[in-house]
C-alpha cells in the first residue's frame, strides 16, 4: 500500500539505492555543505576587517586637524598633530598618475593581443604580463631601490628636468632630485605593478564585444583599426573604465614599493621628482613605533580605515562597470 | 573653375579618392600595428632589467650555504627564512583553502542565487581590500589587541585571509563552468548532488581550481606587508608558533637599504630576491600547464 513514489526532490534529489554507509555519508556531506553558512565566510571575513577597524576607530577623537597638513608628530602625545593631508596627496598623486601611464599602456597591449597579433605570439606575451602579476612588490622595490634611483637620481631626471622644464611639476628645485627616490620612481614602478591587472580586464573587455559587430564593421570595408576605433572601444568602453578604477586601487593600496622608492617625505612635493609619502606606505613604515605610543596606534587605525573606505568604494564602482568577475579567469 | 559648377565629382574622381583614402587608412591600420607593439617593450624591457641585475647580484655569490646556513651578524645565508617562509605559507594555505573551497563550492552549487550573488561582491571587495589594511587588521587584533605579540601564527591567519578570495573565485568559477549536460546527464541517472559533485564536477572543476590555488600560494609567498606587520622578524627557526620568524620577502624589507658594503645584508637582500623570483617563475609555469591540460580535458568532453 505504500508504493514509494517519486522522490520528494524532484529529479535531483537523492538517490533510492544507496546503501546505508553511503546514506550516511550523503547526510553528513550535505549537512556540511548546506547546514553551515559557508557561502557567508568571503561576507564574515569582510565583515570582520571592516568592524574590527571601526570598533578600534575613534574618528571624533581627532576632530578636523585629521584631514588638514597639519603634522607635528615627534613626540606623538599632546601638543602633536596628525594630518592624513600630504600622505592623502601623495596617494592621490602617484596613483592617479600610475593609473593614466598603465592605462595607455595596457589599452595598446590588449588591443594588440586581440585583434593584431597571431594566436602564438599573443599567448607567450599573455604569459609574460601573467608573470609580471607574479614578481612580489619588495622585489621591484629593491630593484627600483638599487638599480633605478640611482639612475633616475643621475641621468634621467636631471635631463628630464632640462628638457620639460615648461612643464607645470618636472621643473622644481634641483635639490628635489636627491637620490632619485621620488614621486616619478615610485610612480614608474607603480605602473609596472599596475599593468597586468589593467591589461587583463581590458583584454576580456575587448574579446566580449559581440563577433556579429566586429565582422559587421570588417564586412563594410573598415579596416581592423577603424573596427577598433569605432566598434571595439566604444562597445568596451564601461570594461575600460572598470579597468581604470581596479587600477587606481591596486595602485593606492600598495605600500611595499612605494615605501622604498617614494622617499618618505611627508610634504607638499616641490615636483615630481621629490618625496612624498602615502598612505598605505606610512601604515607600513610607523607599525613599529605604534607599540610604543598609542596615539600613533589610533593614527594609524584612522589612516587604514580611510585607506580601507576608498578601495572599497574603488573596487564597487570597478567590479559594477567591468560586470563583476564571474566571466573571467581568477587571475585578475 | 567651370568644371565644379557642372558636377561635385566624377565616378573617376571618386574612385581617385577613394584609393587614395584606402591606400591611407590600410597604411594607418598597418602602422597601428607596430605602435602599439612599442608597449610591450615598454613593459617588458623593464621585466627583463629587473630579472637581469637581480641575477647578476644574487648569483655570484650564490652557493649551497645561501639555503642551508642561518643568518648570523651580516653574513650567512637564508636557511631560517625559507623555513619560516613554509611555515607561514603552509598555515595560510590550509586556511585560505578550507574557506575558499568549501564556500566556492557552496556558491556555485547550493547558494539561493541572491545569497551567491552577495557572496561574490564580497569576495572580490575582499580581493580589493589593500594588503596593508588586512595586515594592519592583523597587526591590530591578532598581535596588540591578544597580547601576542609579533608572532607566526598571526602571519598564517592574515596571509590566509589574504588569499582567500583568490581560491574562493576559482572554485566558484571552475564550479560554475561543468559543463550544463554533464550536470544534466549526471542528476537525470540518478546521482545525488553529492555524487554529481564528487564524481562529475571535481574532476573537470580540479584543474581550474589548482590553478587558482597556486596561484593564491604565488601571490600569499609575495606579500611582505601583511607579514611586516604581523610576524615581526627573527633569524632563527621558531619554536612554537607564538614566535615570530623570518621569511624571504621580509629579508629583502630588513635588509634593502642597508649600504652595499656593509657585510653581506644587501647580497643577502638580492640572493632572497633571487629565490622569489624562481618560486613564481615555477609555480606560473604550473599554472600554465595545468591550465593547458584542463583545455584539453574540456575539448575531449565537449567532444
Amino acid at each position: 500500500m505504500d508504493e514509494p513514489g517519486p522522490p520528494a526532490g524532484g529529479f535531483i534529489g537523492p538517490a533510492q539505492t544507496l546503501s546505508p554507509p553511503e546514506k550516511v555519508k550523503e547526510r553528513l556531506s550535505w549537512r556540511m555543505l548546506l547546514g553551515s553558512p559557508v557561502a557567508l565566510l568571503p561576507m564574515i571575513l569582510l565583515a570582520g576587517v571592516v568592524g574590527v577597524l571601526l570598533y578600534a576607530s575613534s574618528l571624533h577623537n581627532f576632530g578636523w586637524s585629521l584631514w588638514s597638513t597639519d603634522w607635528n608628530w615627534i613626540p606623538p602625545g599632546p601638543g602633536s598633530s596628525y594630518g592624513i593631508g600630504y600622505f592623502a596627496i601623495g596617494s592621490l598623486i602617484t596613483a592617479v598618475l600610475a593609473m593614466l601611464l598603465a592605462t595607455v599602456l595596457s589599452l595598446a597591449m590588449a588591443i594588440s593581443i586581440v585583434v593584431y597579433l597571431p594566436t602564438a605570439p599573443s599567448r607567450i606575451l599573455t604569459v609574460f604580463t601573467d608573470l609580471l602579476a607574479g614578481i612580489p612588490s619588495v622585489v621591484f622595490g629593491i630593484w627600483g631601490f638599487v638599480v633605478l634611483a640611482p639612475y633616475f637620481g643621475e641621468h634621467l631626471e636631471p635631463s628630464l628636468r632640462d628638457a620639460l622644464y615648461w612643464l607645470p611639476g618636472f621643473d622644481g628645485p634641483a635639490y628635489a632630485i636627491g637620490g632619485g627616490t621620488g614621486i616619478l620612481l615610485a610612480v614608474f614602478v607603480l605602473t609596472i605593478m599596475i599593468i597586468p591587472i589593467t591589461t587583463a580586464i581590458m583584454r576580456e573587455s575587448l574579446r566580449a564585444v559581440p563577433h556579429s559587430a566586429v565582422e559587421a564593421g570588417l564586412a563594410l570595408g573598415a579596416t581592423r583599426w577603424e573596427v577598433v576605433r569605432r566598434v571595439r572601444l566604444p562597445m568596451a568602453r564601461a570594461g575600460i573604465f572598470g579597468a581604470l578604477f581596479l587600477g587606481f586601487g591596486r595602485a593606492i593600496g600598495e605600500s611595499v614599493a612605494v615605501s622604498m622608492l617614494i622617499g618618505a617625505t611627508p610634504q607638499i612635493p616641490p615636483s615630481i621628482y621629490g618625496g612624498s609619502y602615502t598612505i598605505a606606505a606610512y601604515i607600513l613604515d610607523q607599525q613599529d613605533s605604534a607599540f610604543a605610543y598609542p596615539l600613533l596606534l589610533q593614527v594609524l587605525v584612522e589612516f587604514a580605515l580611510i585607506l580601507l573606505l576608498i578601495s572599497i568604494a574603488v573596487n564597487v564602482v570597478g567590479n559594477r562597470l567591468t560586470g563583476g568577475s564571474r566571466e573571467r579567469s581568477p587571475r585578475e | 573653375m567651370a568644371v565644379s559648377e557642372s558636377k561635385a565629382a566624377t565616378p573617376a574622381d571618386l574612385v581617385t579618392y577613394a584609393r587614395g583614402r584606402l591606400l591611407f587608412r590600410v597604411i594607418v591600420d598597418k602602422a597601428m600595428g607596430w605602435v602599439l607593439l612599442l608597449a610591450f617593450v615598454a613593459v617588458l624591457f623593464p621585466l627583463a632589467d629587473m630579472i637581469y641585475w637581480i641575477s647578476a647580484k644574487a648569483l655570484p655569490t650564490f652557493s649551497v650555504g645561501t639555503l642551508t646556513l642561518d643568518q648570523v651578524g651580516t653574513g650567512g645565508g637564508l636557511h631560517s627564512m625559507i623555513i619560516g617562509t613554509f611555515i607561514i605559507l603552509a598555515l595560510s594555505t590550509t586556511i585560505a583553502v578550507g574557506i575558499g573551497v568549501l564556500s566556492g563550492i557552496y556558491t556555485a552549487e547550493f547558494a539561493p542565487r541572491r545569497v551567491a550573488a552577495a557572496a561574490r561582491v564580497a569576495g572580490y571587495l575582499l580581493a580589493g581590500v589593500p594588503a596593508i589594511v588586512l595586515g594592519y587588521f592583523g597587526f591590530y587584533l591578532l598581535v596588540i589587541y591578544t597580547g601576542w605579540d609579533y608572532n607566526t601564527l598571526a602571519g598564517g591567519i592574515t596571509l590566509g585571509i589574504f588569499m582567500v578570495p583568490f581560491i574562493y573565485r576559482a572554485t566558484d568559477l571552475a564550479f560554475t563552468n561543468v559543463p550544463r549536460d554533464q550536470r544534466e546527464g549526471a542528476l537525470a541517472m540518478g546521482a545525488s548532488r553529492f555524487q554529481y559533485l564528487r564524481r562529475v564536477a571535481l574532476p573537470i572543476a580540479m584543474p581550474t581550481m589548482l590553478s587558482g590555488i597556486f596561484l593564491a600560494m604565488a601571490l600569499g609567498l609575495g606579500e611582505t606587508a601583511p607579514l611586516v606587520l604581523t610576524v615581526g622578524w627573527s633569524n632563527t627557526i621558531p619554536q612554537t608558533l607564538l614566535q615570530p620568524t623570518g621569511y624571504l620577502t621580509g629579508a629583502i624589507w630588513n635588509f634593502y637599504d642597508f649600504p652595499s658594503t656593509y657585510g653581506h645584508f644587501q647580497t643577502l637582500a638580492f640572493q632572497a630576491a633571487f629565490l622569489l623570483i624562481v618560486i613564481v617563475i615555477v609555480l606560473n609555469v604550473l599554472i600554465q600547464f595545468i591550465a593547458e591540460r584542463y583545455r584539453r580535458k574540456l575539448r575531449g568532453l565537449l567532444g
